[in-house]
């Protein structure tokens, strides 16, 4: 656990960049800090690893006073990564991960071939690791920089900024590509970010800092967006935080779901009852869109296939649900549980009925 | 004629060859070892900088034969002995290479610097891992400079009479003769081009990390 208590920094200038910080990063979980610049959230981050000194207060790992280790040593146990990487332009891929091993004494064949493990590990393509870090993209080189920080296996690790300066289709699969990781090593991490919508996407815990360096609040993002602390916490989570909210709500069994006729492509569709919409799904029963038999009078054709609604998982959100159920042609969105297979239809009318009947349960327990 | 006297003289003029590569690349070695330190030291202290690269910088303007007088009553050496030319050019290789190398280090990036930092890196240990590896190309550039200058410095010692290509020049001045001029001078331009090729060459061989379209 990262432990803040107290923690400020004043510069010489008397410039208050953090302020009587108090915060607690569980073992474990992926803790974001999150506000607008200048407020103090990546110099807390690097008074973790001693790259700043605290002015006041005490900053400790597993209970331990970070002043009373060899910075270098507390440095070592904790990986960093920053925005852009911060790659050893004059090693190659597998070289720049292989670094710091090397460094404290691993053989070259061994500190390599963990290398690689981590490379794959990070989703990276062993093809790319004897290039050298200018021949990739932004986006390989920050899962480059992921893997040299993870390089020996420390206990805790950094994160500045590190999805940030990569496009957003890039920043998605790193991000997810991340989180799946994170799901599998368990680390202790404190990562910075501007961006709430990441921070809420990565985090477990959010720390949303104000200017001046002092903490607004602390929360799932979960709480955060239900209950944010005060004005500034709310005008910073931003916009639709209701429909954001319900992305953190399971969908539950007690979502009603209806059945719905399926047909295959190259099939002639049996007699609908009801509309004239019918489900089209591919030989495995994952859905595929919708079709309307008004036009499809003989067999289903795959050009006839609506593919405008969203696929939700029976595992999903209620936000997934209410998008399945918003953007599909018949007002009814798609269902598929594990595998994909179709599991049937719901309504925004019954996720919002659901919404209701769990909210006048909280009531009542 | 010209074939005659290079061919009886051949022995003697690879000796002087010898010699002026030893006294051109020795301090040029020694100098780089020297300017590293500095120009680190340099590179790290907003305050120092202008010292240590304005001292360094105004060495090179100590003419050189005053320099090759002045040093055996420093060093208590003799006035013959190699060391008084092997030291004043390591101060001139000094003098030339602590700005490079200092800007050299200055320009590696920062991000990759505070990379190393935070991963743990000992300052030296960034210094030799990181740092000068990645100021190979600035280094190299300002050592070039540094032999070919050194090159052409050493013939100065022929006033005192030590031996190396700047010998012919003083030979054929007092025996009235333009051809062991003409020869040292075409061999210290052969040497320069060598010595500056292997320089290049060894650059080169150090940093296949560079993109080419730097590197051209």
């Amino acid at each position: 656990m990262i432990t803040f208590e107290h923690v400020s920094k004043v510069y010489p200038d008397g410039t208050h960049a953090v302020h009587d910080l108090t915060f607690d990063a569980p073992n474990g979980r992926l803790t974001v800090l999150v506000g607008p610049s200048g407020c103090g959230k990546t110099t807390s981050m690097r008074m973790i690893n001693r790259l700043i000194d605290p002015t006041e207060g005490v900053v400790s790992l597993d209970g331990q006073d970070t002043r009373s280790v060899d910075a270098i040593d507390l440095r070592r146990k904790i990986g960093y990564v920053i925005q852009s990487a911060g790659l050893f332009p004059h090693r190659t891929v597998v070289d720049n991960v292989a670094a710091l091993p090397r460094l404290l004494g691993a053989g070259k064949k061994e500190a390599r071939s963990r290398a690689l493990e981590l490379l794959a590990k990070v989703g990276l393509d062993e093809r790319y690791a004897r290039r050298y870090p200018y021949q990739l993209s932004g986006g390989q080189q920050q899962r480059v920089g992921v893997a040299r920080a993870l390089a020996t296996d420390p206990p805790f690790l950094l994160m500045d900024e590190p999805f940030s300066a990569v496009d957003p289709v890039v920043r998605t699969q790193l991000q997810d590509s991340f989180l799946q990781l994170q799901r599998d090593i368990g680390k202790t991490i404190v990562m910075v970010t501007h961006d709430i919508d990441e921070a809420l996407k990565l985090g477990d815990q959010v720390a949303v800092f104000r200017e001046g360096g002092t903490l607004a609040q602390v929360a799932t993002p979960a709480e955060l967006l239900a209950h944010p602390a005060d004005a500034f916490v709310a005008d910073f989570v931003g916009a639709s935080r209701g429909y954001r909210a319900l992305g953190f709500v399971e969908a539950t069994a007690t979502v009603e779901l209806a059945d719905e006729v399926t047909v295959r492509v190259g099939a002639r569709p049996a007699d609908v009852v009801g509309d004239a919409w019918c489900v089209v799904v591919d030989d495995a029963d994952a859905p595929l869109g919708w079709v309307d038999l008004r036009a499809a009078r003989d067999v289903v054709e795959e050009r006839q296939i609506d593919f405008s609604g969203t696929v939700a998982r029976a595992d999903g959100s209620l936000r997934d649900l209410l998008d399945a159920a918003l953007s599909s042609p018949t007002g009814r969105g798609l269902v598929a549980g594990p595998g994909g297979r179709l599991r049937g239809s719901v309504t925004a009318d019954e996720v919002l009925r659901h919404i209701a009947r769990e909210r006048e349960a909280g009531v009542a327990s | 004629m010209i074939v005659d006297w290079i061919a009886d003289n051949a022995a003697r003029i690879g000796e002087l060859t010898a010699w002026h590569a030893v006294l051109s690349v020795i301090p040029t070695v020694l100098g780089l070892l020297i300017a590293i330190p500095l120009a680190w030291w340099a590179s790290r202290s907003a305050r120092f900088y202008p010292l240590i690269v304005g001292a360094s910088g105004l060495l090179y303007t100590v003419p050189s034969i005053a320099l090759f007088v002045l040093l055996p009553q420093l060093l208590g050496t003799k006035i013959l002995d190699p060391l008084n030319v092997v030291v004043a050019l390591t101060v001139y290789s000094v003098a030339l290479l602590v700005r490079v190398i200092a800007d050299g280090l200055a320009s590696v990036p920062h991000d990759t610097v505070q990379a190393a930092t935070a991963m743990g890196y000992r300052p030296w240990q960034r210094l030799l891992h990181v740092e000068l590896p990645v100021a190979v190309p600035a280094i190299g550039g300002g050592l070039r400079v540094a032999v070919v200058s050194n090159v052409s410095i050493v013939t100065m010692a022929a006033l005192l009479g030590i031996p190396q290509l700047g010998s012919l020049f003083t030979e054929g001045f007092s025996l009235r003769l333009t051809l062991p001029i003409v020869v040292g001078i075409v061999l210290c331009l052969v040497l320069s081009v060598v010595l500056d090729v292997l320089v290049h060459a060894g650059t080169r061989a150090l940093t296949p990390w560079q993109q080419k379209a730097e590197t051209a």
